[in-house]
């Protein structure tokens, strides 16, 4: 403990703090651009996976087989698939594009499944009533459906995202600078490694609490009424 | 420069590599088993326990839910000889993936504790129950089927993360994955097998998890 403080002064040092101020916004951008495009991708795959709105069964299957298939596969799996497709597929790539495709192909997949809980969570009377109407898959499902789904939709979907947010700390095995990897590099610059793990520990923490806060709290406040 | 894929090149290593998945399933089977256990004693003091202890639970659930397992098992591993705890790096996954199980479990295990209504206790004692008939036949059925469903799919997450244990030099299904890579250099064709090893792995989990569920709990849903 004694060791450890006397450290701190020249590990919380000008220099290395705007080291970790870096790794910490490219963790946080990571997961943004990668939980952002997973979740377009995702509402995608939900809506090719409905039948109110896609009728050819084949283009159904293929949807659904993709959100198993992804769902089912560890990060760290998927990390290295997608790292060497791309390296041998003759992709000149940085890390940060092989990690942020990881991340948003992982997100898809569980995007997919919440989006679709959420419509299904929508009685079916409604998609009937807006047939009824002459509204077409597409409308009803943008006029009728999602101004009641989103509520249902949107608190997991937040939820997992932290979920990613802390899965990217896997992404530091290719070498992309991030908030683990830069505590590995601290590590090997002779910081002990407990007030490097502890630091970044403290600073995932600090990403990852207020935004579990704020899907509970829009959880409780979304919660549609039960009638 | 084009690549071929060949798959021919690591067919030898299947069997290797199932050894390696019987480890996976032992680990996310010792996590589990580890982490219900505090779950279930978390949960409880939580629940029936006085100030101190509940806030000292509470912090270590919202500490390990909201910072990454990877950087958990670092800390265990690289950290604690520090202080003279020096552990294997088997010793080390296990424990952090215990850890971290347990405090997601205590989460799923609190939702059941708190499901439970003062009526149905009170319903089985108007109709003659003793306090024993009433856990077993009014309690003991309600909690299994409310807390079967998100127990079983926290399994098959940590037959997923079971996967990190290779980057401590576990030689698990993805532990051994990296080895066959670095004597064949096939490294799409062995990665993307065991890919399909993991699916197989939790599809084969969650069809024995939903049969169980529907004939012992009666628990209805969709597999897929």
């Amino acid at each position: 403990m004694a060791a450890l403080l006397e450290e701190a002064p020249r590990f919380f040092g000008y220099y290395n703090m705007l080291f970790l101020g870096q790794a910490f916004a490219f963790t946080a951008l990571l997961s943004l651009v990668g939980c952002g495009g997973g979740f377009v991708f995702g509402f995608g795959l939900a809506v090719l996976r409905s039948e109110r709105i896609v009728r050819f069964a084949p283009l159904r299957w293929v949807a659904t087989v993709y959100v198993e298939l992804f769902r089912r596969i560890p990060f760290l799996v998927k990390l290295m698939v997608i790292f060497f497709a791309f390296q041998l597929a003759g992709f000149d790539v940085s890390g940060f594009v092989v990690a942020a495709t990881t991340v948003a192909l992982s997100a898809s997949a569980f995007s997919a499944e919440n989006v679709r809980a959420g419509l299904e969570a929508v009685h079916k009377n409604q998609w009937d009533a807006a047939e009824a109407m002459n509204m077409g898959g597409l409308t009803a499902l943008r006029r009728v459906i999602l101004p009641q789904a989103w509520r249902i939709i949107i608190p997991p979907s937040m939820t997992y995202s932290v979920g990613l947010v802390k899965s990217t700390s896997i992404v530091s095995q290719i070498g992309v600078f991030e908030l683990t990897y830069a505590a590995k590099i601290l590590n090997q610059k002779g910081f002990s490694a407990g007030i490097c793990f502890g630091t970044i520990l403290l600073l995932y923490f600090a990403l990852c609490y207020p935004l579990n806060l704020m899907a509970a709290r829009l959880e409780s406040k979304l919660a549609p009424s039960r009638h | 420069m084009a690549y071929t894929l060949q798959f021919g090149q690591v067919t030898p290593y299947l069997g290797y590599l199932a050894g390696g998945a019987w480890l996976a399933l032992q680990l996310a089977a010792i996590g589990f088993v580890v982490g219900w256990a505090i779950g279930l004693v978390c949960a409880a003091i939580l629940h029936y326990g006085p100030w101190l202890p509940r806030k000292i639970v509470r912090a270590y659930v919202v500490f390990f839910l909201n910072t990454p397992l990877l950087v958990q098992i670092f800390f265990i591993y690289f950290a604690l000889p520090d202080w003279g705890i020096v552990l294997s790096s088997f010793q080390a996954v296990v424990i952090g993936m215990s850890l971290n199980a347990g405090a997601y479990l205590t989460e799923i295990q609190r939702a059941g504790f708190n499901s439970i209504r003062r009526e149905e206790i009170e319903a089985a004692e108007t109709l003659g129950f003793s306090r024993l008939q009433s856990i077993r036949h009014v309690i003991v059925p309600h909690i299994c089927k409310v807390l079967f469903p998100p127990l079983s799919n926290q399994y098959i997450i940590l037959t997923m993360t079971t996967s990190i244990a290779a980057i401590f030099g576990v030689e698990e299904l993805t532990g051994r994955t990296y080895n066959i890579n670095a004597q064949t250099f096939r490294a799409l064709e062995i990665f993307s097998i065991a890919a399909l090893y993991y699916v197989a792995l939790t599809l084969v989990a969650s069809a024995a998890l939903y049969s169980i569920g529907r004939y012992f709990f009666r628990i209805k849903g969709k597999v897929f």
